[in-house]
């Protein structure tokens, strides 16, 4: 049995035999890296994510946070579990070693922080937004900014926030009314309110570290006068030890659906009007900076979708093959016949396929815009750094819907394959559901992130990131079309891939003549519909990788007829995995990529209901 | 302080185990293969000492390659340099022509104290610690679950049905390490990185000059039989009735009691 949260033989398929990430290791980067290193960090990973998270998963969402005297307590078990993971160096594993970090490859990391928010998504959220603003600090902080706060972040010793959203800006963060004061020593008085901020107070660390978007007094408003600011919780002395408090007052914690672990406070920066901030980068340039951060997070907030999903996935597998309930389809008329366990009924198979197939996919995508990031790093030409660079900036508002949409869907679908018991908190896969659901939300919700993918990412370079993107799935099906046993379903991706670049192309064209209408109302399904060719695309790349090397295995152990196939995966590990991962592709194929097209032609066929029904029509 | 941690990799608590058809050994397919749980706390109590006193830690195995993937976790946590015994002669060694070896490693090296488990988790056998005590002619205390190092002597507590045991002993000794002793710290990162420049010295039977030569031999793997299904009680569904219906089976049908 595997540990319930990962298969962690899928991402060393992923990684090693899908991406094959070996090739990084011939980059001056890379160098110091064999496969064995990283199969002992994916290792240690698992232990940690299984042995030291795992554990906080439950006990987290039922103590939940506390606000008590103004003071917010994470859940008591939490505590261990964080110093343990700090000191193993978690935090800044993909960092250079000039910061404190190990510098392996992100690729890599992604697969470390699949386990770990398998394991429990809530605590991670500490660590991760601690990573985030260290890396702001990192690439826009002054020399002693950085030797003030980074390093004491990426080691975990204090914690980090993002403080954008406010009661009246949300979606809209342009809208904000926090203000900066210029002070006489070049530093700022900040004053104003964030409310939703994840580990806005916590008492994991003994300091905070805020980045705070406001505007300086005098600027223009909008998203242009926005500057950004490092605010601690407590003042940093010179010689590093804390010193006064920094005005910077939490106002409560919200009550929560799910992620219970995290908190998720109201801060009052300069209520007394002693909170000071030092800008960080330059004035008016806080969005372009807090980008930064927002695309990291915009990949994390996907990558919980795929966490849960997988936990959910495995879990749903598990119960499956335990729960002992009803007759076989085929004893349906036998009184005497015996309960079966219920993975033998046709619609749980297929609830787990859906599933697998979905999972598998997701991985593949995550992990290929991680390793579009270590391709950007390693690039030798401007020319092949635009073109991975061009493939995250268009995958990053994908990941984060397209893959928290499915994990929802997943988790949902493994609460249906417990029955009743998946509804009730005896079992995890309730609270993998509620946990989950944020995902859609923070970061920019879905339907933000479907405007940034039709309004901004498509016409990037003129287009030149999608047209990549088309050129690498045309050559993925020229391979697969030539592959007797996927053929058939590479055709099904091909029909697929051309309706949806066919639509993109129907976007720009009525983008052009000034009609963005349809493509600003049918976004969410237009990201959808790119998120599964996406999909199909990476199950059928690696349904190649599979396919040769099953064929290798039957080839080897002498398996020809379907008998002998078949009785070979019930003995062997490796050909069971490799005939699961063509399954999932066809699957897939049959189930999504056959509804591409007509979807497609749904959207073009240009119905605005939406937009010309009244707001007295909606309901009585 | 010198001190050794003789550690063996073994597969995972939870790997399926399936013997070969026939019966020559186990498959290895699809094998996790790990640090034996009870070497994990004598290489955490060697790390300990060795934070305590200074000093080095050197950890030795006797394994096949894939054995390597064991030391560099143990340099990983901490420890400063291997030795690893790898020769085909020694892959079916028993528990003495194990402790041969390891002793010939050790032989030849400085050291205050070492740690074995108190048995591996695959042949559970238990005797490797002893036997190597013997064979360099120091004192052995097993089961330790506490260990107070001063000086040359070394105070050890063992646990023996209803009471412990405390055993003091000179030093160098073998101590062999059970679950209590202290909790195993995880590799960190820069650990293993760090791992990766750290000396390991490979050796075979001839280069320690011991022959391999086991004195027990397995003859056959089997597995065990297959436990036949268990048995529902519901005759009567209070408590008493299910109770009265285990009594009889108990009697008549196990004839257990
Ligand atoms: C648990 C939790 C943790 C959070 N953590 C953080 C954090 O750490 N830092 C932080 O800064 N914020 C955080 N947030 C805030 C979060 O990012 C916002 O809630 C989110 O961006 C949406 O803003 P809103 O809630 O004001 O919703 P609104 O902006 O009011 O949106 C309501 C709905 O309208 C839609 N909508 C709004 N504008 C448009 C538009 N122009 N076109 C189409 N649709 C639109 C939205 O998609 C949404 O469906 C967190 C929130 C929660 C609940």
């Amino acid at each position: 049995m595997g540990n319930l949260l990962v298969n962690t033989r899928d991402q060393q398929f992923v990684l090693f035999e899908q991406l094959k990430i070996e090739d990084l290791f011939k980059t001056e980067r890379f160098k110091d890296f064999t496969k064995e290193d990283l199969l002992m960090i994916l290792n240690e990973a698992e232990k940690m994510a299984v042995e030291v998270i795992a554990p906080t998963l439950k006990e987290g969402d039922k103590q939940g946070c506390r606000f008590e005297n103004g003071k917010v307590y994470v859940p008591d078990c939490y505590h261990a579990a964080y110093k343990t993971y700090c000191e193993a160096g978690w935090i800044a594993a993909a960092e250079d070693p000039e910061v404190g970090g190990q510098g392996i490859p992100a690729s890599v990391q992604f697969a470390n922080m699949e386990l770990f928010g398998a394991a429990n998504y809530a605590f991670c959220m500490y660590p991760g937004l601690t990573h985030g603003a260290a890396g702001l600090i990192k690439n826009y902080g002054t020399e002693e900014q950085k030797n003030k706060y980074m390093y004491k972040l990426y080691s975990g010793e204090w914690a980090g926030t993002m403080c954008l959203t406010e009661p009246g800006a949300g979606s809209d963060v342009g809208a904000l009314k926090t203000s900066a004061k210029r002070l006489p020593d070049g530093k700022f008085l900040i004053t104003g309110t964030k409310i939703f901020i994840s580990s806005g107070d916590h008492n994991l660390t003994p300091n905070i570290i805020h980045p705070v978007l406001a505007r300086i007094e005098g600027d223009p408003p909008g998203t242009k006068g926005i500057s950004i600011f490092i605010v601690p919780k407590y003042r940093v002395n010179d010689d590093g030890s804390l010193g006064e408090f920094n005005d910077v007052v939490t106002g409560g914690i919200e009550h929560k659906m799910g992620i219970k672990g995290s908190a998720t406070a109201t801060l009052n920066f300069g209520e007394n009007g002693n909170c000071i901030g030092e800008l960080l980068g330059k004035e008016r340039e806080g969005m372009r900076i807090m980008f930064q951060m927002m695309n990291e997070a915009r990949l994390g907030t996907g990558m919980q979708g795929l966490d849960l999903g997988s936990a959910a996935f495995e879990h749903a597998v598990a119960y499956a093959k335990e729960r002992i309930q009803g007759k076989a389809i085929w004893e349906m008329n036998n009184p005497d016949a015996k309960s079966v366990a219920i993975i033998n009924h046709p619609d749980i198979r297929r609830k787990l396929m859906w599933m697998k197939c979905h999972v598998e996919g997701l991985r593949s995508l995550c992990y290929f815009t991680a390793y579009c990031i270590d391709r950007m790093h390693v690039a030798e030409t401007p020319e092949e750094k635009e073109k991975w660079e061009g493939f995250l900036n268009l995958l990053t508002p994908i990941v984060k819907a397209y893959t928290t949409d499915k994990g929802l869907l997943i988790c949902s679908t493994a609460i249906d394959v417990y029955g009743g018991y998946g509804y009730c908190q005896e079992y995890p896969v309730e609270q993998y559901l509620r946990d989950e659901k944020i995902a859609q939300i923070y970061e920019g919700t879905n339907g933000i992130q479907a405007l940034d993918l039709v309004g901004r990412k498509l016409a990037q370079r003129k287009g030149a990131n999608v047209m990549n993107m088309a050129m690498l799935i045309q050559q993925n099906i020229a391979r697969a079309k030539g592959v007797p046993e996927l053929g058939k379903y590479a055709a099904i991706l091909e029909e697929a891939a051309n309706a949806c670049f066919d639509l993109t192309m129907y976007f720009a064209q009525v983008g052009k003549s000034g009609d963005f209408l349809i493509p600003i109302l049918y976004a969410c399904k237009f990201l959808e519909i790119f998120g599964d060719v996406l999909l199909g695309h990476f199950l059928i790349d690696g349904a190649c990788v599979a396919n040769e090397k099953l064929q290798a295995i039957y080839e080897e152990k002498k398996a020809y007829s379907i008998g002998q196939k078949k009785a070979l995966e019930r003995e062997d590990k490796e050909a069971a995995f490799y005939s699961g991962r063509i399954a999932s592709a066809k699957f897939f194929a049959n189930e999504i990529l056959t509804t591409v097209k007509a979807r497609c032609d749904a959207i073009k066929a240009g119905e605005k209901v939406p937009l010309e029904i009244t707001d007295e029509a909606f309901t009585y | 302080m010198n001190i050794i941690a003789c550690v063996k990799q073994v597969p995972d608590t939870e790997a399926q185990i399936k013997v070969k058809a026939d019966g020559s050994g186990i498959d290895e397919g699809g094998i996790k293969w790990v640090m034996n749980p009870y070497d994990e706390f004598g290489v955490e109590e060697a790390l300990r000492l060795k934070e305590k006193f200074g000093g080095e830690v050197t950890i030795v195995c006797l394994g096949p390659a894939r054995a390597m993937e064991t030391i560099r976790t143990a340099l990983a946590m901490g420890a400063d340099k291997g030795i690893h015994i790898d020769d085909p002669a020694l892959y079916e060694a028993d528990s003495y022509a194990t402790a041969e070896a390891l002793a010939a490693a050790i032989k030849g090296l400085p050291y205050d104290i070492i740690f074995c488990g108190q048995r591996a988790i695959d042949d559970d056998s238990g005797q490797v610690g002893s036997i190597l005590a013997e064979l360099l002619g120091i004192p052995v205390v097993t089961m330790v679950t506490k260990l107070e190092v001063e000086g040359n002597s070394a105070k050890a507590t063992r646990p023996i049905e209803g009471a412990q045991l405390v055993i003091s002993t000179s030093l160098p000794c073998v101590i062999t390490a059970t679950k209590g002793l202290n909790e195993p710290r995880y590799a960190s990162l820069p650990g293993i990185m760090k791992a990766k420049k750290k000396p390991v010295d490979i050796k075979n039977a001839a280069a320690l000059g011991v022959s391999g030569a086991s004195k027990a031999k397995v003859v056959k793997f089997v597995p065990p039989p297959a436990r036949p299904p268990g048995k529902i009680i519901c005759a009567d569904d209070t408590p008493e009735g299910k109770a009265a219906e285990l009594v009889k089976l108990l009697r008549e049908e196990a004839k257990v009691i």
